[in-house]
Formats: structure tokens, sequence, C-alpha cells
């Protein structure tokens, strides 16, 4: 049976479930690498210049884990996946730079989606790669379409259930992902509700951002998401903000940046990379947005391979301290 | 109406004469200095690369000297360039510009075309063949600034007397601004030319061949990268560059509708590393650094710090199996001129090492 590697970095929390049941569908078996290591994160570091992002050096540590562990990797170059949107030349070029920088790497199964050349260029690039593992085009067919329903049922899931992505995924596979669900069953969420803005792939990647999520429940607030809000929720929240969205996964930073800044929570915390191109320019849309409404408190953690774990906590605690300050303040000028 | 756009290089002087005789109010902000890098730092995030800063800083200047109609590249099919004119827009009303109009130009995807359209309305609805003719001077005066840029390029390596290049480009770039029609630009471009041929030159000379290749704004604006070709020209170091605006407006509007790609070449060279644009000019890179590996003796690349596409690009050109020095310079707002002198003195001095290394192993063979 064919071996298809998945790393578990980048895109892998919004797709994974379609991605698995794609390759399965076609007969193979599918190897995701185990959660972000330090040492993970230094091989991935090793191997590239300086300069490259942090979630870039966590997704290569996480193809250097499957390395003689898979036959094929996955890796697709997402340019689009919305009319008139662009990506971060980071995932167009990861095929290309994963060869390029891990070249004792399993062949690459690289697969091109750019909704902007219309959907007879999207059906090719998925028959391209469904044709490595049959003959039969039907098949291919065929396992797209169960691939499609697969990410519905995903989506539907974690919207419905305010679900997390690993959550989600684990109630699909079956087997513990991470750490989260113990934590979020406990959490008496009375102190308030802090949303976290920023991608999946550093929101919920626990070595990247210090487990910050289980900070908060510790800490007594209810953590809201961006795969909690509905898609029509974040677009109007990026039209009210930047009229229409530029960057192919926008609404995770100022869709909900907008809309949480406007209702719902009590903080706002925006986590980005350093580093990040469009993160950069995303998060200060989102901090002029505070600095203009005056209502939400919002503070953007810029993380690197650096990042003290002390130094998180004691920026966490003092921003948490200043909205319960201010909910005091509130209650006085009540009374 | 008063106009003003950001500063790259020498462009400014073919879109004054492209306004001029339509009649725009074209404001010229002060050419990039200090205090434009430091404006744009100041209201800058701090993530971003220099070419947003000093954009910004020139927008700011601009609309300080009473422009109320900026224009700036946007648009799908760049890098992030295409989403800086929403934020600097935002920048500039969070300043108190409330009434300045950022008008997005789409140079990636509507290519000249949309600039005309653009240029069109801001005259006012000026008749096509007037905006036509107008653009023409424009472009006669972009050409010859590029074509004597070129000869300069070559002087500088071989001149006695450092600088007198220079010298001569400086006041070719002023006459060509004054030049009012096309018989004196004729001139004043044959003139220069002649004048730059005839400067006392080293005969015996062989100057080692440097190509830039990397980020087009940080290789078209001089102070960004502290002027590294007359440098390089300071160290005898001829060099060799693909980008001229005048080339991009050549294909632009007259080979690319026919199907002609002036980066064809330049893309097929970078496909076995390389199969896809990554946006910016990160596969240009990749495939400028195949391509010369055995035409020239080293390569600069030239990049802002935090670039995306060069990242990718950088990370790539290190593997490939054609070799050939590459010294990668990352421009921000905290490099400095002696850093980047040491590091281009140090590579050159490679370079030098390794051509008389060959020439010996050369000579040895024949012996």
């Amino acid at each position: 049976m064919i071996r298809v590697g998945i790393p578990r970095a980048l895109l892998y929390y919004q797709y994974y479930p379609m991605w698995k049941t794609f390759f399965e569908e076609l007969g193979s078996q599918v190897v995701i690498s185990p959660s972000t290591t330090q040492a993970m994160l230094s091989q991935g570091s090793s191997r590239v210049v300086a300069d490259t992002c942090l979630p870039v050096k966590v997704f290569l540590g996480h193809v250097l884990s499957l390395v003689e562990k898979c036959d094929y990797i996955f890796i697709p170059a997402i340019r689009s996946v919305k009319r008139r949107v662009y990506n971060c030349s980071k995932f167009l070029g990861l095929p290309d730079m994963t060869k390029a920088v891990i070249p004792e790497s399993p062949p690459i199964l690289d697969i091109d989606i750019d909704i902007n050349k219309g959907k007879r260029d999207l059906y090719q690039s998925i028959y391209k790669l469904g044709r490595r593992f049959t003959w039969n085009p039907f098949k291919v067919r065929q396992a797209s379409i169960a691939t499609w329903q697969a990410h519905l049922d995903y989506q539907k899931l974690m919207s419905s259930h305010r679900l997390t992505p690993p959550q989600a995924i684990e109630r699909i596979s079956g087997t513990p992902e991470t750490q989260l669900e113990k934590h979020s069953s406990h959490s008496t969420s009375t102190r308030g509700a802090i949303a976290l803005i920023g991608h999946p792939y550093l929101l919920y990647d626990e070595h990247i951002n210090h487990r910050l999520i289980h900070r908060l429940e510790q800490a007594g607030y209810k953590v809201l998401t961006p795969e909690m809000l509905t898609a029509k929720g974040l677009e109007t929240a990026i039209v009210r903000l930047v009229g229409s969205s530029y960057w192919t996964y926008e609404e995770e930073v100022v869709g909900a940046g907008g809309y949480y800044l406007e209702s719902g929570a009590d903080g706002v915390i925006g986590i980005m990379t350093f580093g990040c191109g469009p993160d950069s320019l995303m998060m200060d849309m989102v901090r002029r947005q505070a600095a203009r409404l005056r209502a939400t408190p919002f503070m953007s953690l810029t993380l690197e391979e650096h990042t003290a774990e002390a130094g998180v906590v004691t920026r966490l605690e003092a921003f948490l301290d200043m909205i319960q300050s201010k909910k005091r303040r509130q209650v006085e000028v009540c009374i | 109406m008063h106009i003003g756009m950001p500063h790259m290089g020498n462009l400014y002087i073919p879109f004054k004469a492209l306004f001029q005789r339509l009649g725009i109010d074209y404001v010229i902000p002060p050419v990039n200095n200090q205090r434009t890098l430091s404006l744009g730092v100041k209201h800058s995030p701090e993530g971003l690369c220099i070419p947003f800063k000093l954009t910004l800083g020139n927008l700011i200047e601009a609309a300080e000297l009473g422009a109320d109609t900026l224009l700036m590249t946007a648009g799908y099919g760049l890098c992030r360039l295409g989403y800086y004119a929403s934020v600097q827009e935002q920048i500039l009303r969070d300043l108190g510009y409330n009434d300045v109009e950022v008008v997005r130009v789409g140079i990636a995807e509507d290519k000249l075309f949309g600039l005309l359209r653009i240029i069109k309305r801001l005259s006012n609805n000026a008749s096509w063949l007037k905006l036509i003719s107008a653009f023409r001077f424009g472009l006669t005066k972009l050409n010859a600034l590029d074509r004597i840029e070129r000869v300069v390029q070559k002087v500088r390596a071989v001149e006695l007397v450092k600088g007198t290049a220079n010298q001569l480009f400086a006041k070719a770039i002023d006459a060509i601004d004054k030049a009012d029609d096309y018989n004196t630009l004729k001139k004043v471009q044959a003139d220069y030319i002649d004048q730059l041929n005839q400067v006392t030159k080293d005969g015996h000379a062989e100057p080692l061949i440097v190509g830039i290749i990397g980020e087009i704004y940080v290789i078209l604006e001089p102070f960004s990268n502290f002027d590294v070709e007359s440098e390089l020209g300071k160290l005898g170091v001829e060099v060799r560059r693909t980008i001229f605006i005048s080339e991009w407006t050549k294909f632009s509007l007259f080979l690319n509708p026919l199907g002609m790609n002036e980066k064809a070449r330049i893309h097929k060279a970078a496909l076995p590393y390389l199969k896809r644009d990554i946006g910016g000019d990160g596969w240009e890179s990749v495939g400028e650094k195949v391509l010369h590996a055995k035409e020239y003796d080293g390569l600069i690349h030239l990049a802002p710090f935090t670039c995306m596409p060069e990242i990718v690009a950088q990370n790539i050109m290190l593997k490939t199996k054609e070799n050939i020095p590459v010294l990668p310079i990352l421009c921000d707002e905290q490099m400095t001129k002696t850093g980047m002198l040491t590091r281009l003195e140090a590579f050159v001095d490679l370079l030098e090492r390794k051509r008389r290394a060959r020439i010996n192993h050369r000579q040895r063979i024949t012996v």
C-alpha cells in the first residue's frame, strides 16, 4: 500500500480531513507527522536561511520527521481558494522550496490550486494528482466528491459544535489529537471571553504559541477563535475594514479581528510570527481599527524561534490584568 | 487636482514630461532622503519592507506639498505590494490627510494600458491622441535615460578618474529632464553617450562582471541600496542587470499582446528548481542565477529585509546545480554604508582570486 505523508503544519489544520479522505479513497495510507517538538523546529531551521519565517521552519521540521516513513509527501501549492485573492509566496513556493532544501525527502506530490484560473483548471489539477494512484478517471472523480463532502462535514462540525480544528479532527479520526480537549472540558469560563485571531497553524500548534489556549482557559477565560464565526460574519467584517480581501486567508485575521473587536469578546489577542508578510499588514489593520474604536483591548503577540515562554506569560498576565481592571472600573461607574 | 506618486529611481522624469504635456499638476516629492525614510519608518508597521517605508515617506511628503491624488501600484499577482495602497491610505487618514485619494494602479494585471486609462481619467478626459503623444514623449525620455545608464555601467568599471561617469550621468539626467522636444532629447542622448565613450579609460583593464538580481524596487532605487552599482564601479567591477523599466514598457505595450514575454527565457531556466510564479521577482531571481552562472563572475542578490518571494528564491538559489558566487544583500533602514562596502570588498576580492586561479589553471594545462 502506498503511504502518503502529510506534515502536521501550515494548512494541515484547515484541510486534513479533506486530504485524508482523498488519499484513502484512492487506496493509500495516510501518515501524519507527530506534534511539533523543539527538535523538529531546530532541524527545520537548520536547513533554511535565517530570514525564513517560523511556520515554514516548523513545516520543514515536520517534513524531515516524515522522511523514510512514507513513499510520497503531499505538499500543495495553494495560490487562491477564492476568486480575486492571492497567497503568500511561501505557500506558492512550498513544494519547490522543500525539494531544494530537503533533497532526501520522498517524492513530493504537488498540486496547483488556483481558483482564479477557473473550475476546469482545478479539476485538471485534481485529476493529475489522482492519476498517480489509479488509471481510472471515474475513481478519481468519486474520490473527489467524497473528499469535498468530508471537507463540508468538517467545517459544519466546527461551526455547529464550536470546536477548534484539533478537536474536530479528533472527533473525526477518533484518536486523541492534542491536550486541548481535556482542558476545555473543565473550562468554567467566568471571568470573560478572549478572542484569539491568527492563522490556525499558529493558534493550534502548542509548541509555537507556548500553550496559549491552555493558559487562557486556566486563567478562567473562555477562548473564542476565528472558526467559531460564520463565513458571513467574517465577510462583512472584512468589507467594513478593508473593502475586499486580498489574501487567501484574510478572514482569519482581519475578518475575525474586525468582528471580535466590535462584539462578543472582552479582549482580542492577535498572534503572528516575525517576518510574516501578510500578517504584518493585516495585524496592523486590526490594530488601527482597535485604536479607532477604543472599545475592546487589543494585544498583538509576535512569535519567533527565540520567544521565551516567560515573556509570553508576562505579557499575557498584564493584558488579562488590564481587562479585569477595566471591568471593575465599568462596574464602579455603574454604581 | 494635484498628483503625487512615490519615487523609483529616475522614474519621475518621464512622468513629469507626460504630466506636463497633459497639463496635469504633478507634485514631485523630494527625492529619497533621510527624512523620507524616517517618516516612512515612523508610520509603518514594523515588519514591513523598505519599499513600503520609502513609498509611504514619499506619499506623506507629497501630501505635505499639497498633492491630493496619490498614485500607488496595487492589484493581484504581485507580492504583498498589492495590498500596500490600502494600508498606506489608512495610515494617511490616521495622520489627518482626510481628503487625499489613493489611486490604485494595477500594473501586474492591466499592464500599461491600465495606467493609461487612469491617466486619461486624471487629465479630465484628454483625447487619446493627446494622451498617446504625451505618453510617447515620456517614453522617449525613459528610453534615453536607460540607454545612457547602460553605457554608464560599462564606463564606471574602467574609467581612470573614478566618479567621472557618475558626474556625466547626473548632468545627463538633468539635461534629459530639461529637454522639451524630441530633437533636443535626441541630441542630449547622443551627446552624453559620446562624452561617456570619450572618458579616459584603463585600456588593459578586464573588469570582473557582476550581475545584479533580485527585487525590482531595491535594484532601481539607489537610495535603498546605497548606490551599490556605483560602489561596484569604484571597485572596478562592471555591473549588468536585466531589470530596466524601459524593457518592461516595451514588452508591456507592444510584445506582451503578441504573446511574447520578456521573462520567458528566465522562467524556463528556473523550471528545474522552481515550477511556478511565486509573486514579486522570486521566479526571475532563481532563473537569472541559473542563466548567468556561466556568463558572469558573480551575482549580487538584492532584496528587502522580510521580502517574501526573495526569501523563497534565496533558499532555492543556494541549492542549484549551476554554481556561481552570490552575495545576498538585504536592504532595510538598519543597513549601513560601511557594512555594505566591507562586504562588497570581500566579495570582489574573492571573485578576483577565483578568476586568477582559473587563469593559472588554464595556463598550467596549456603548458
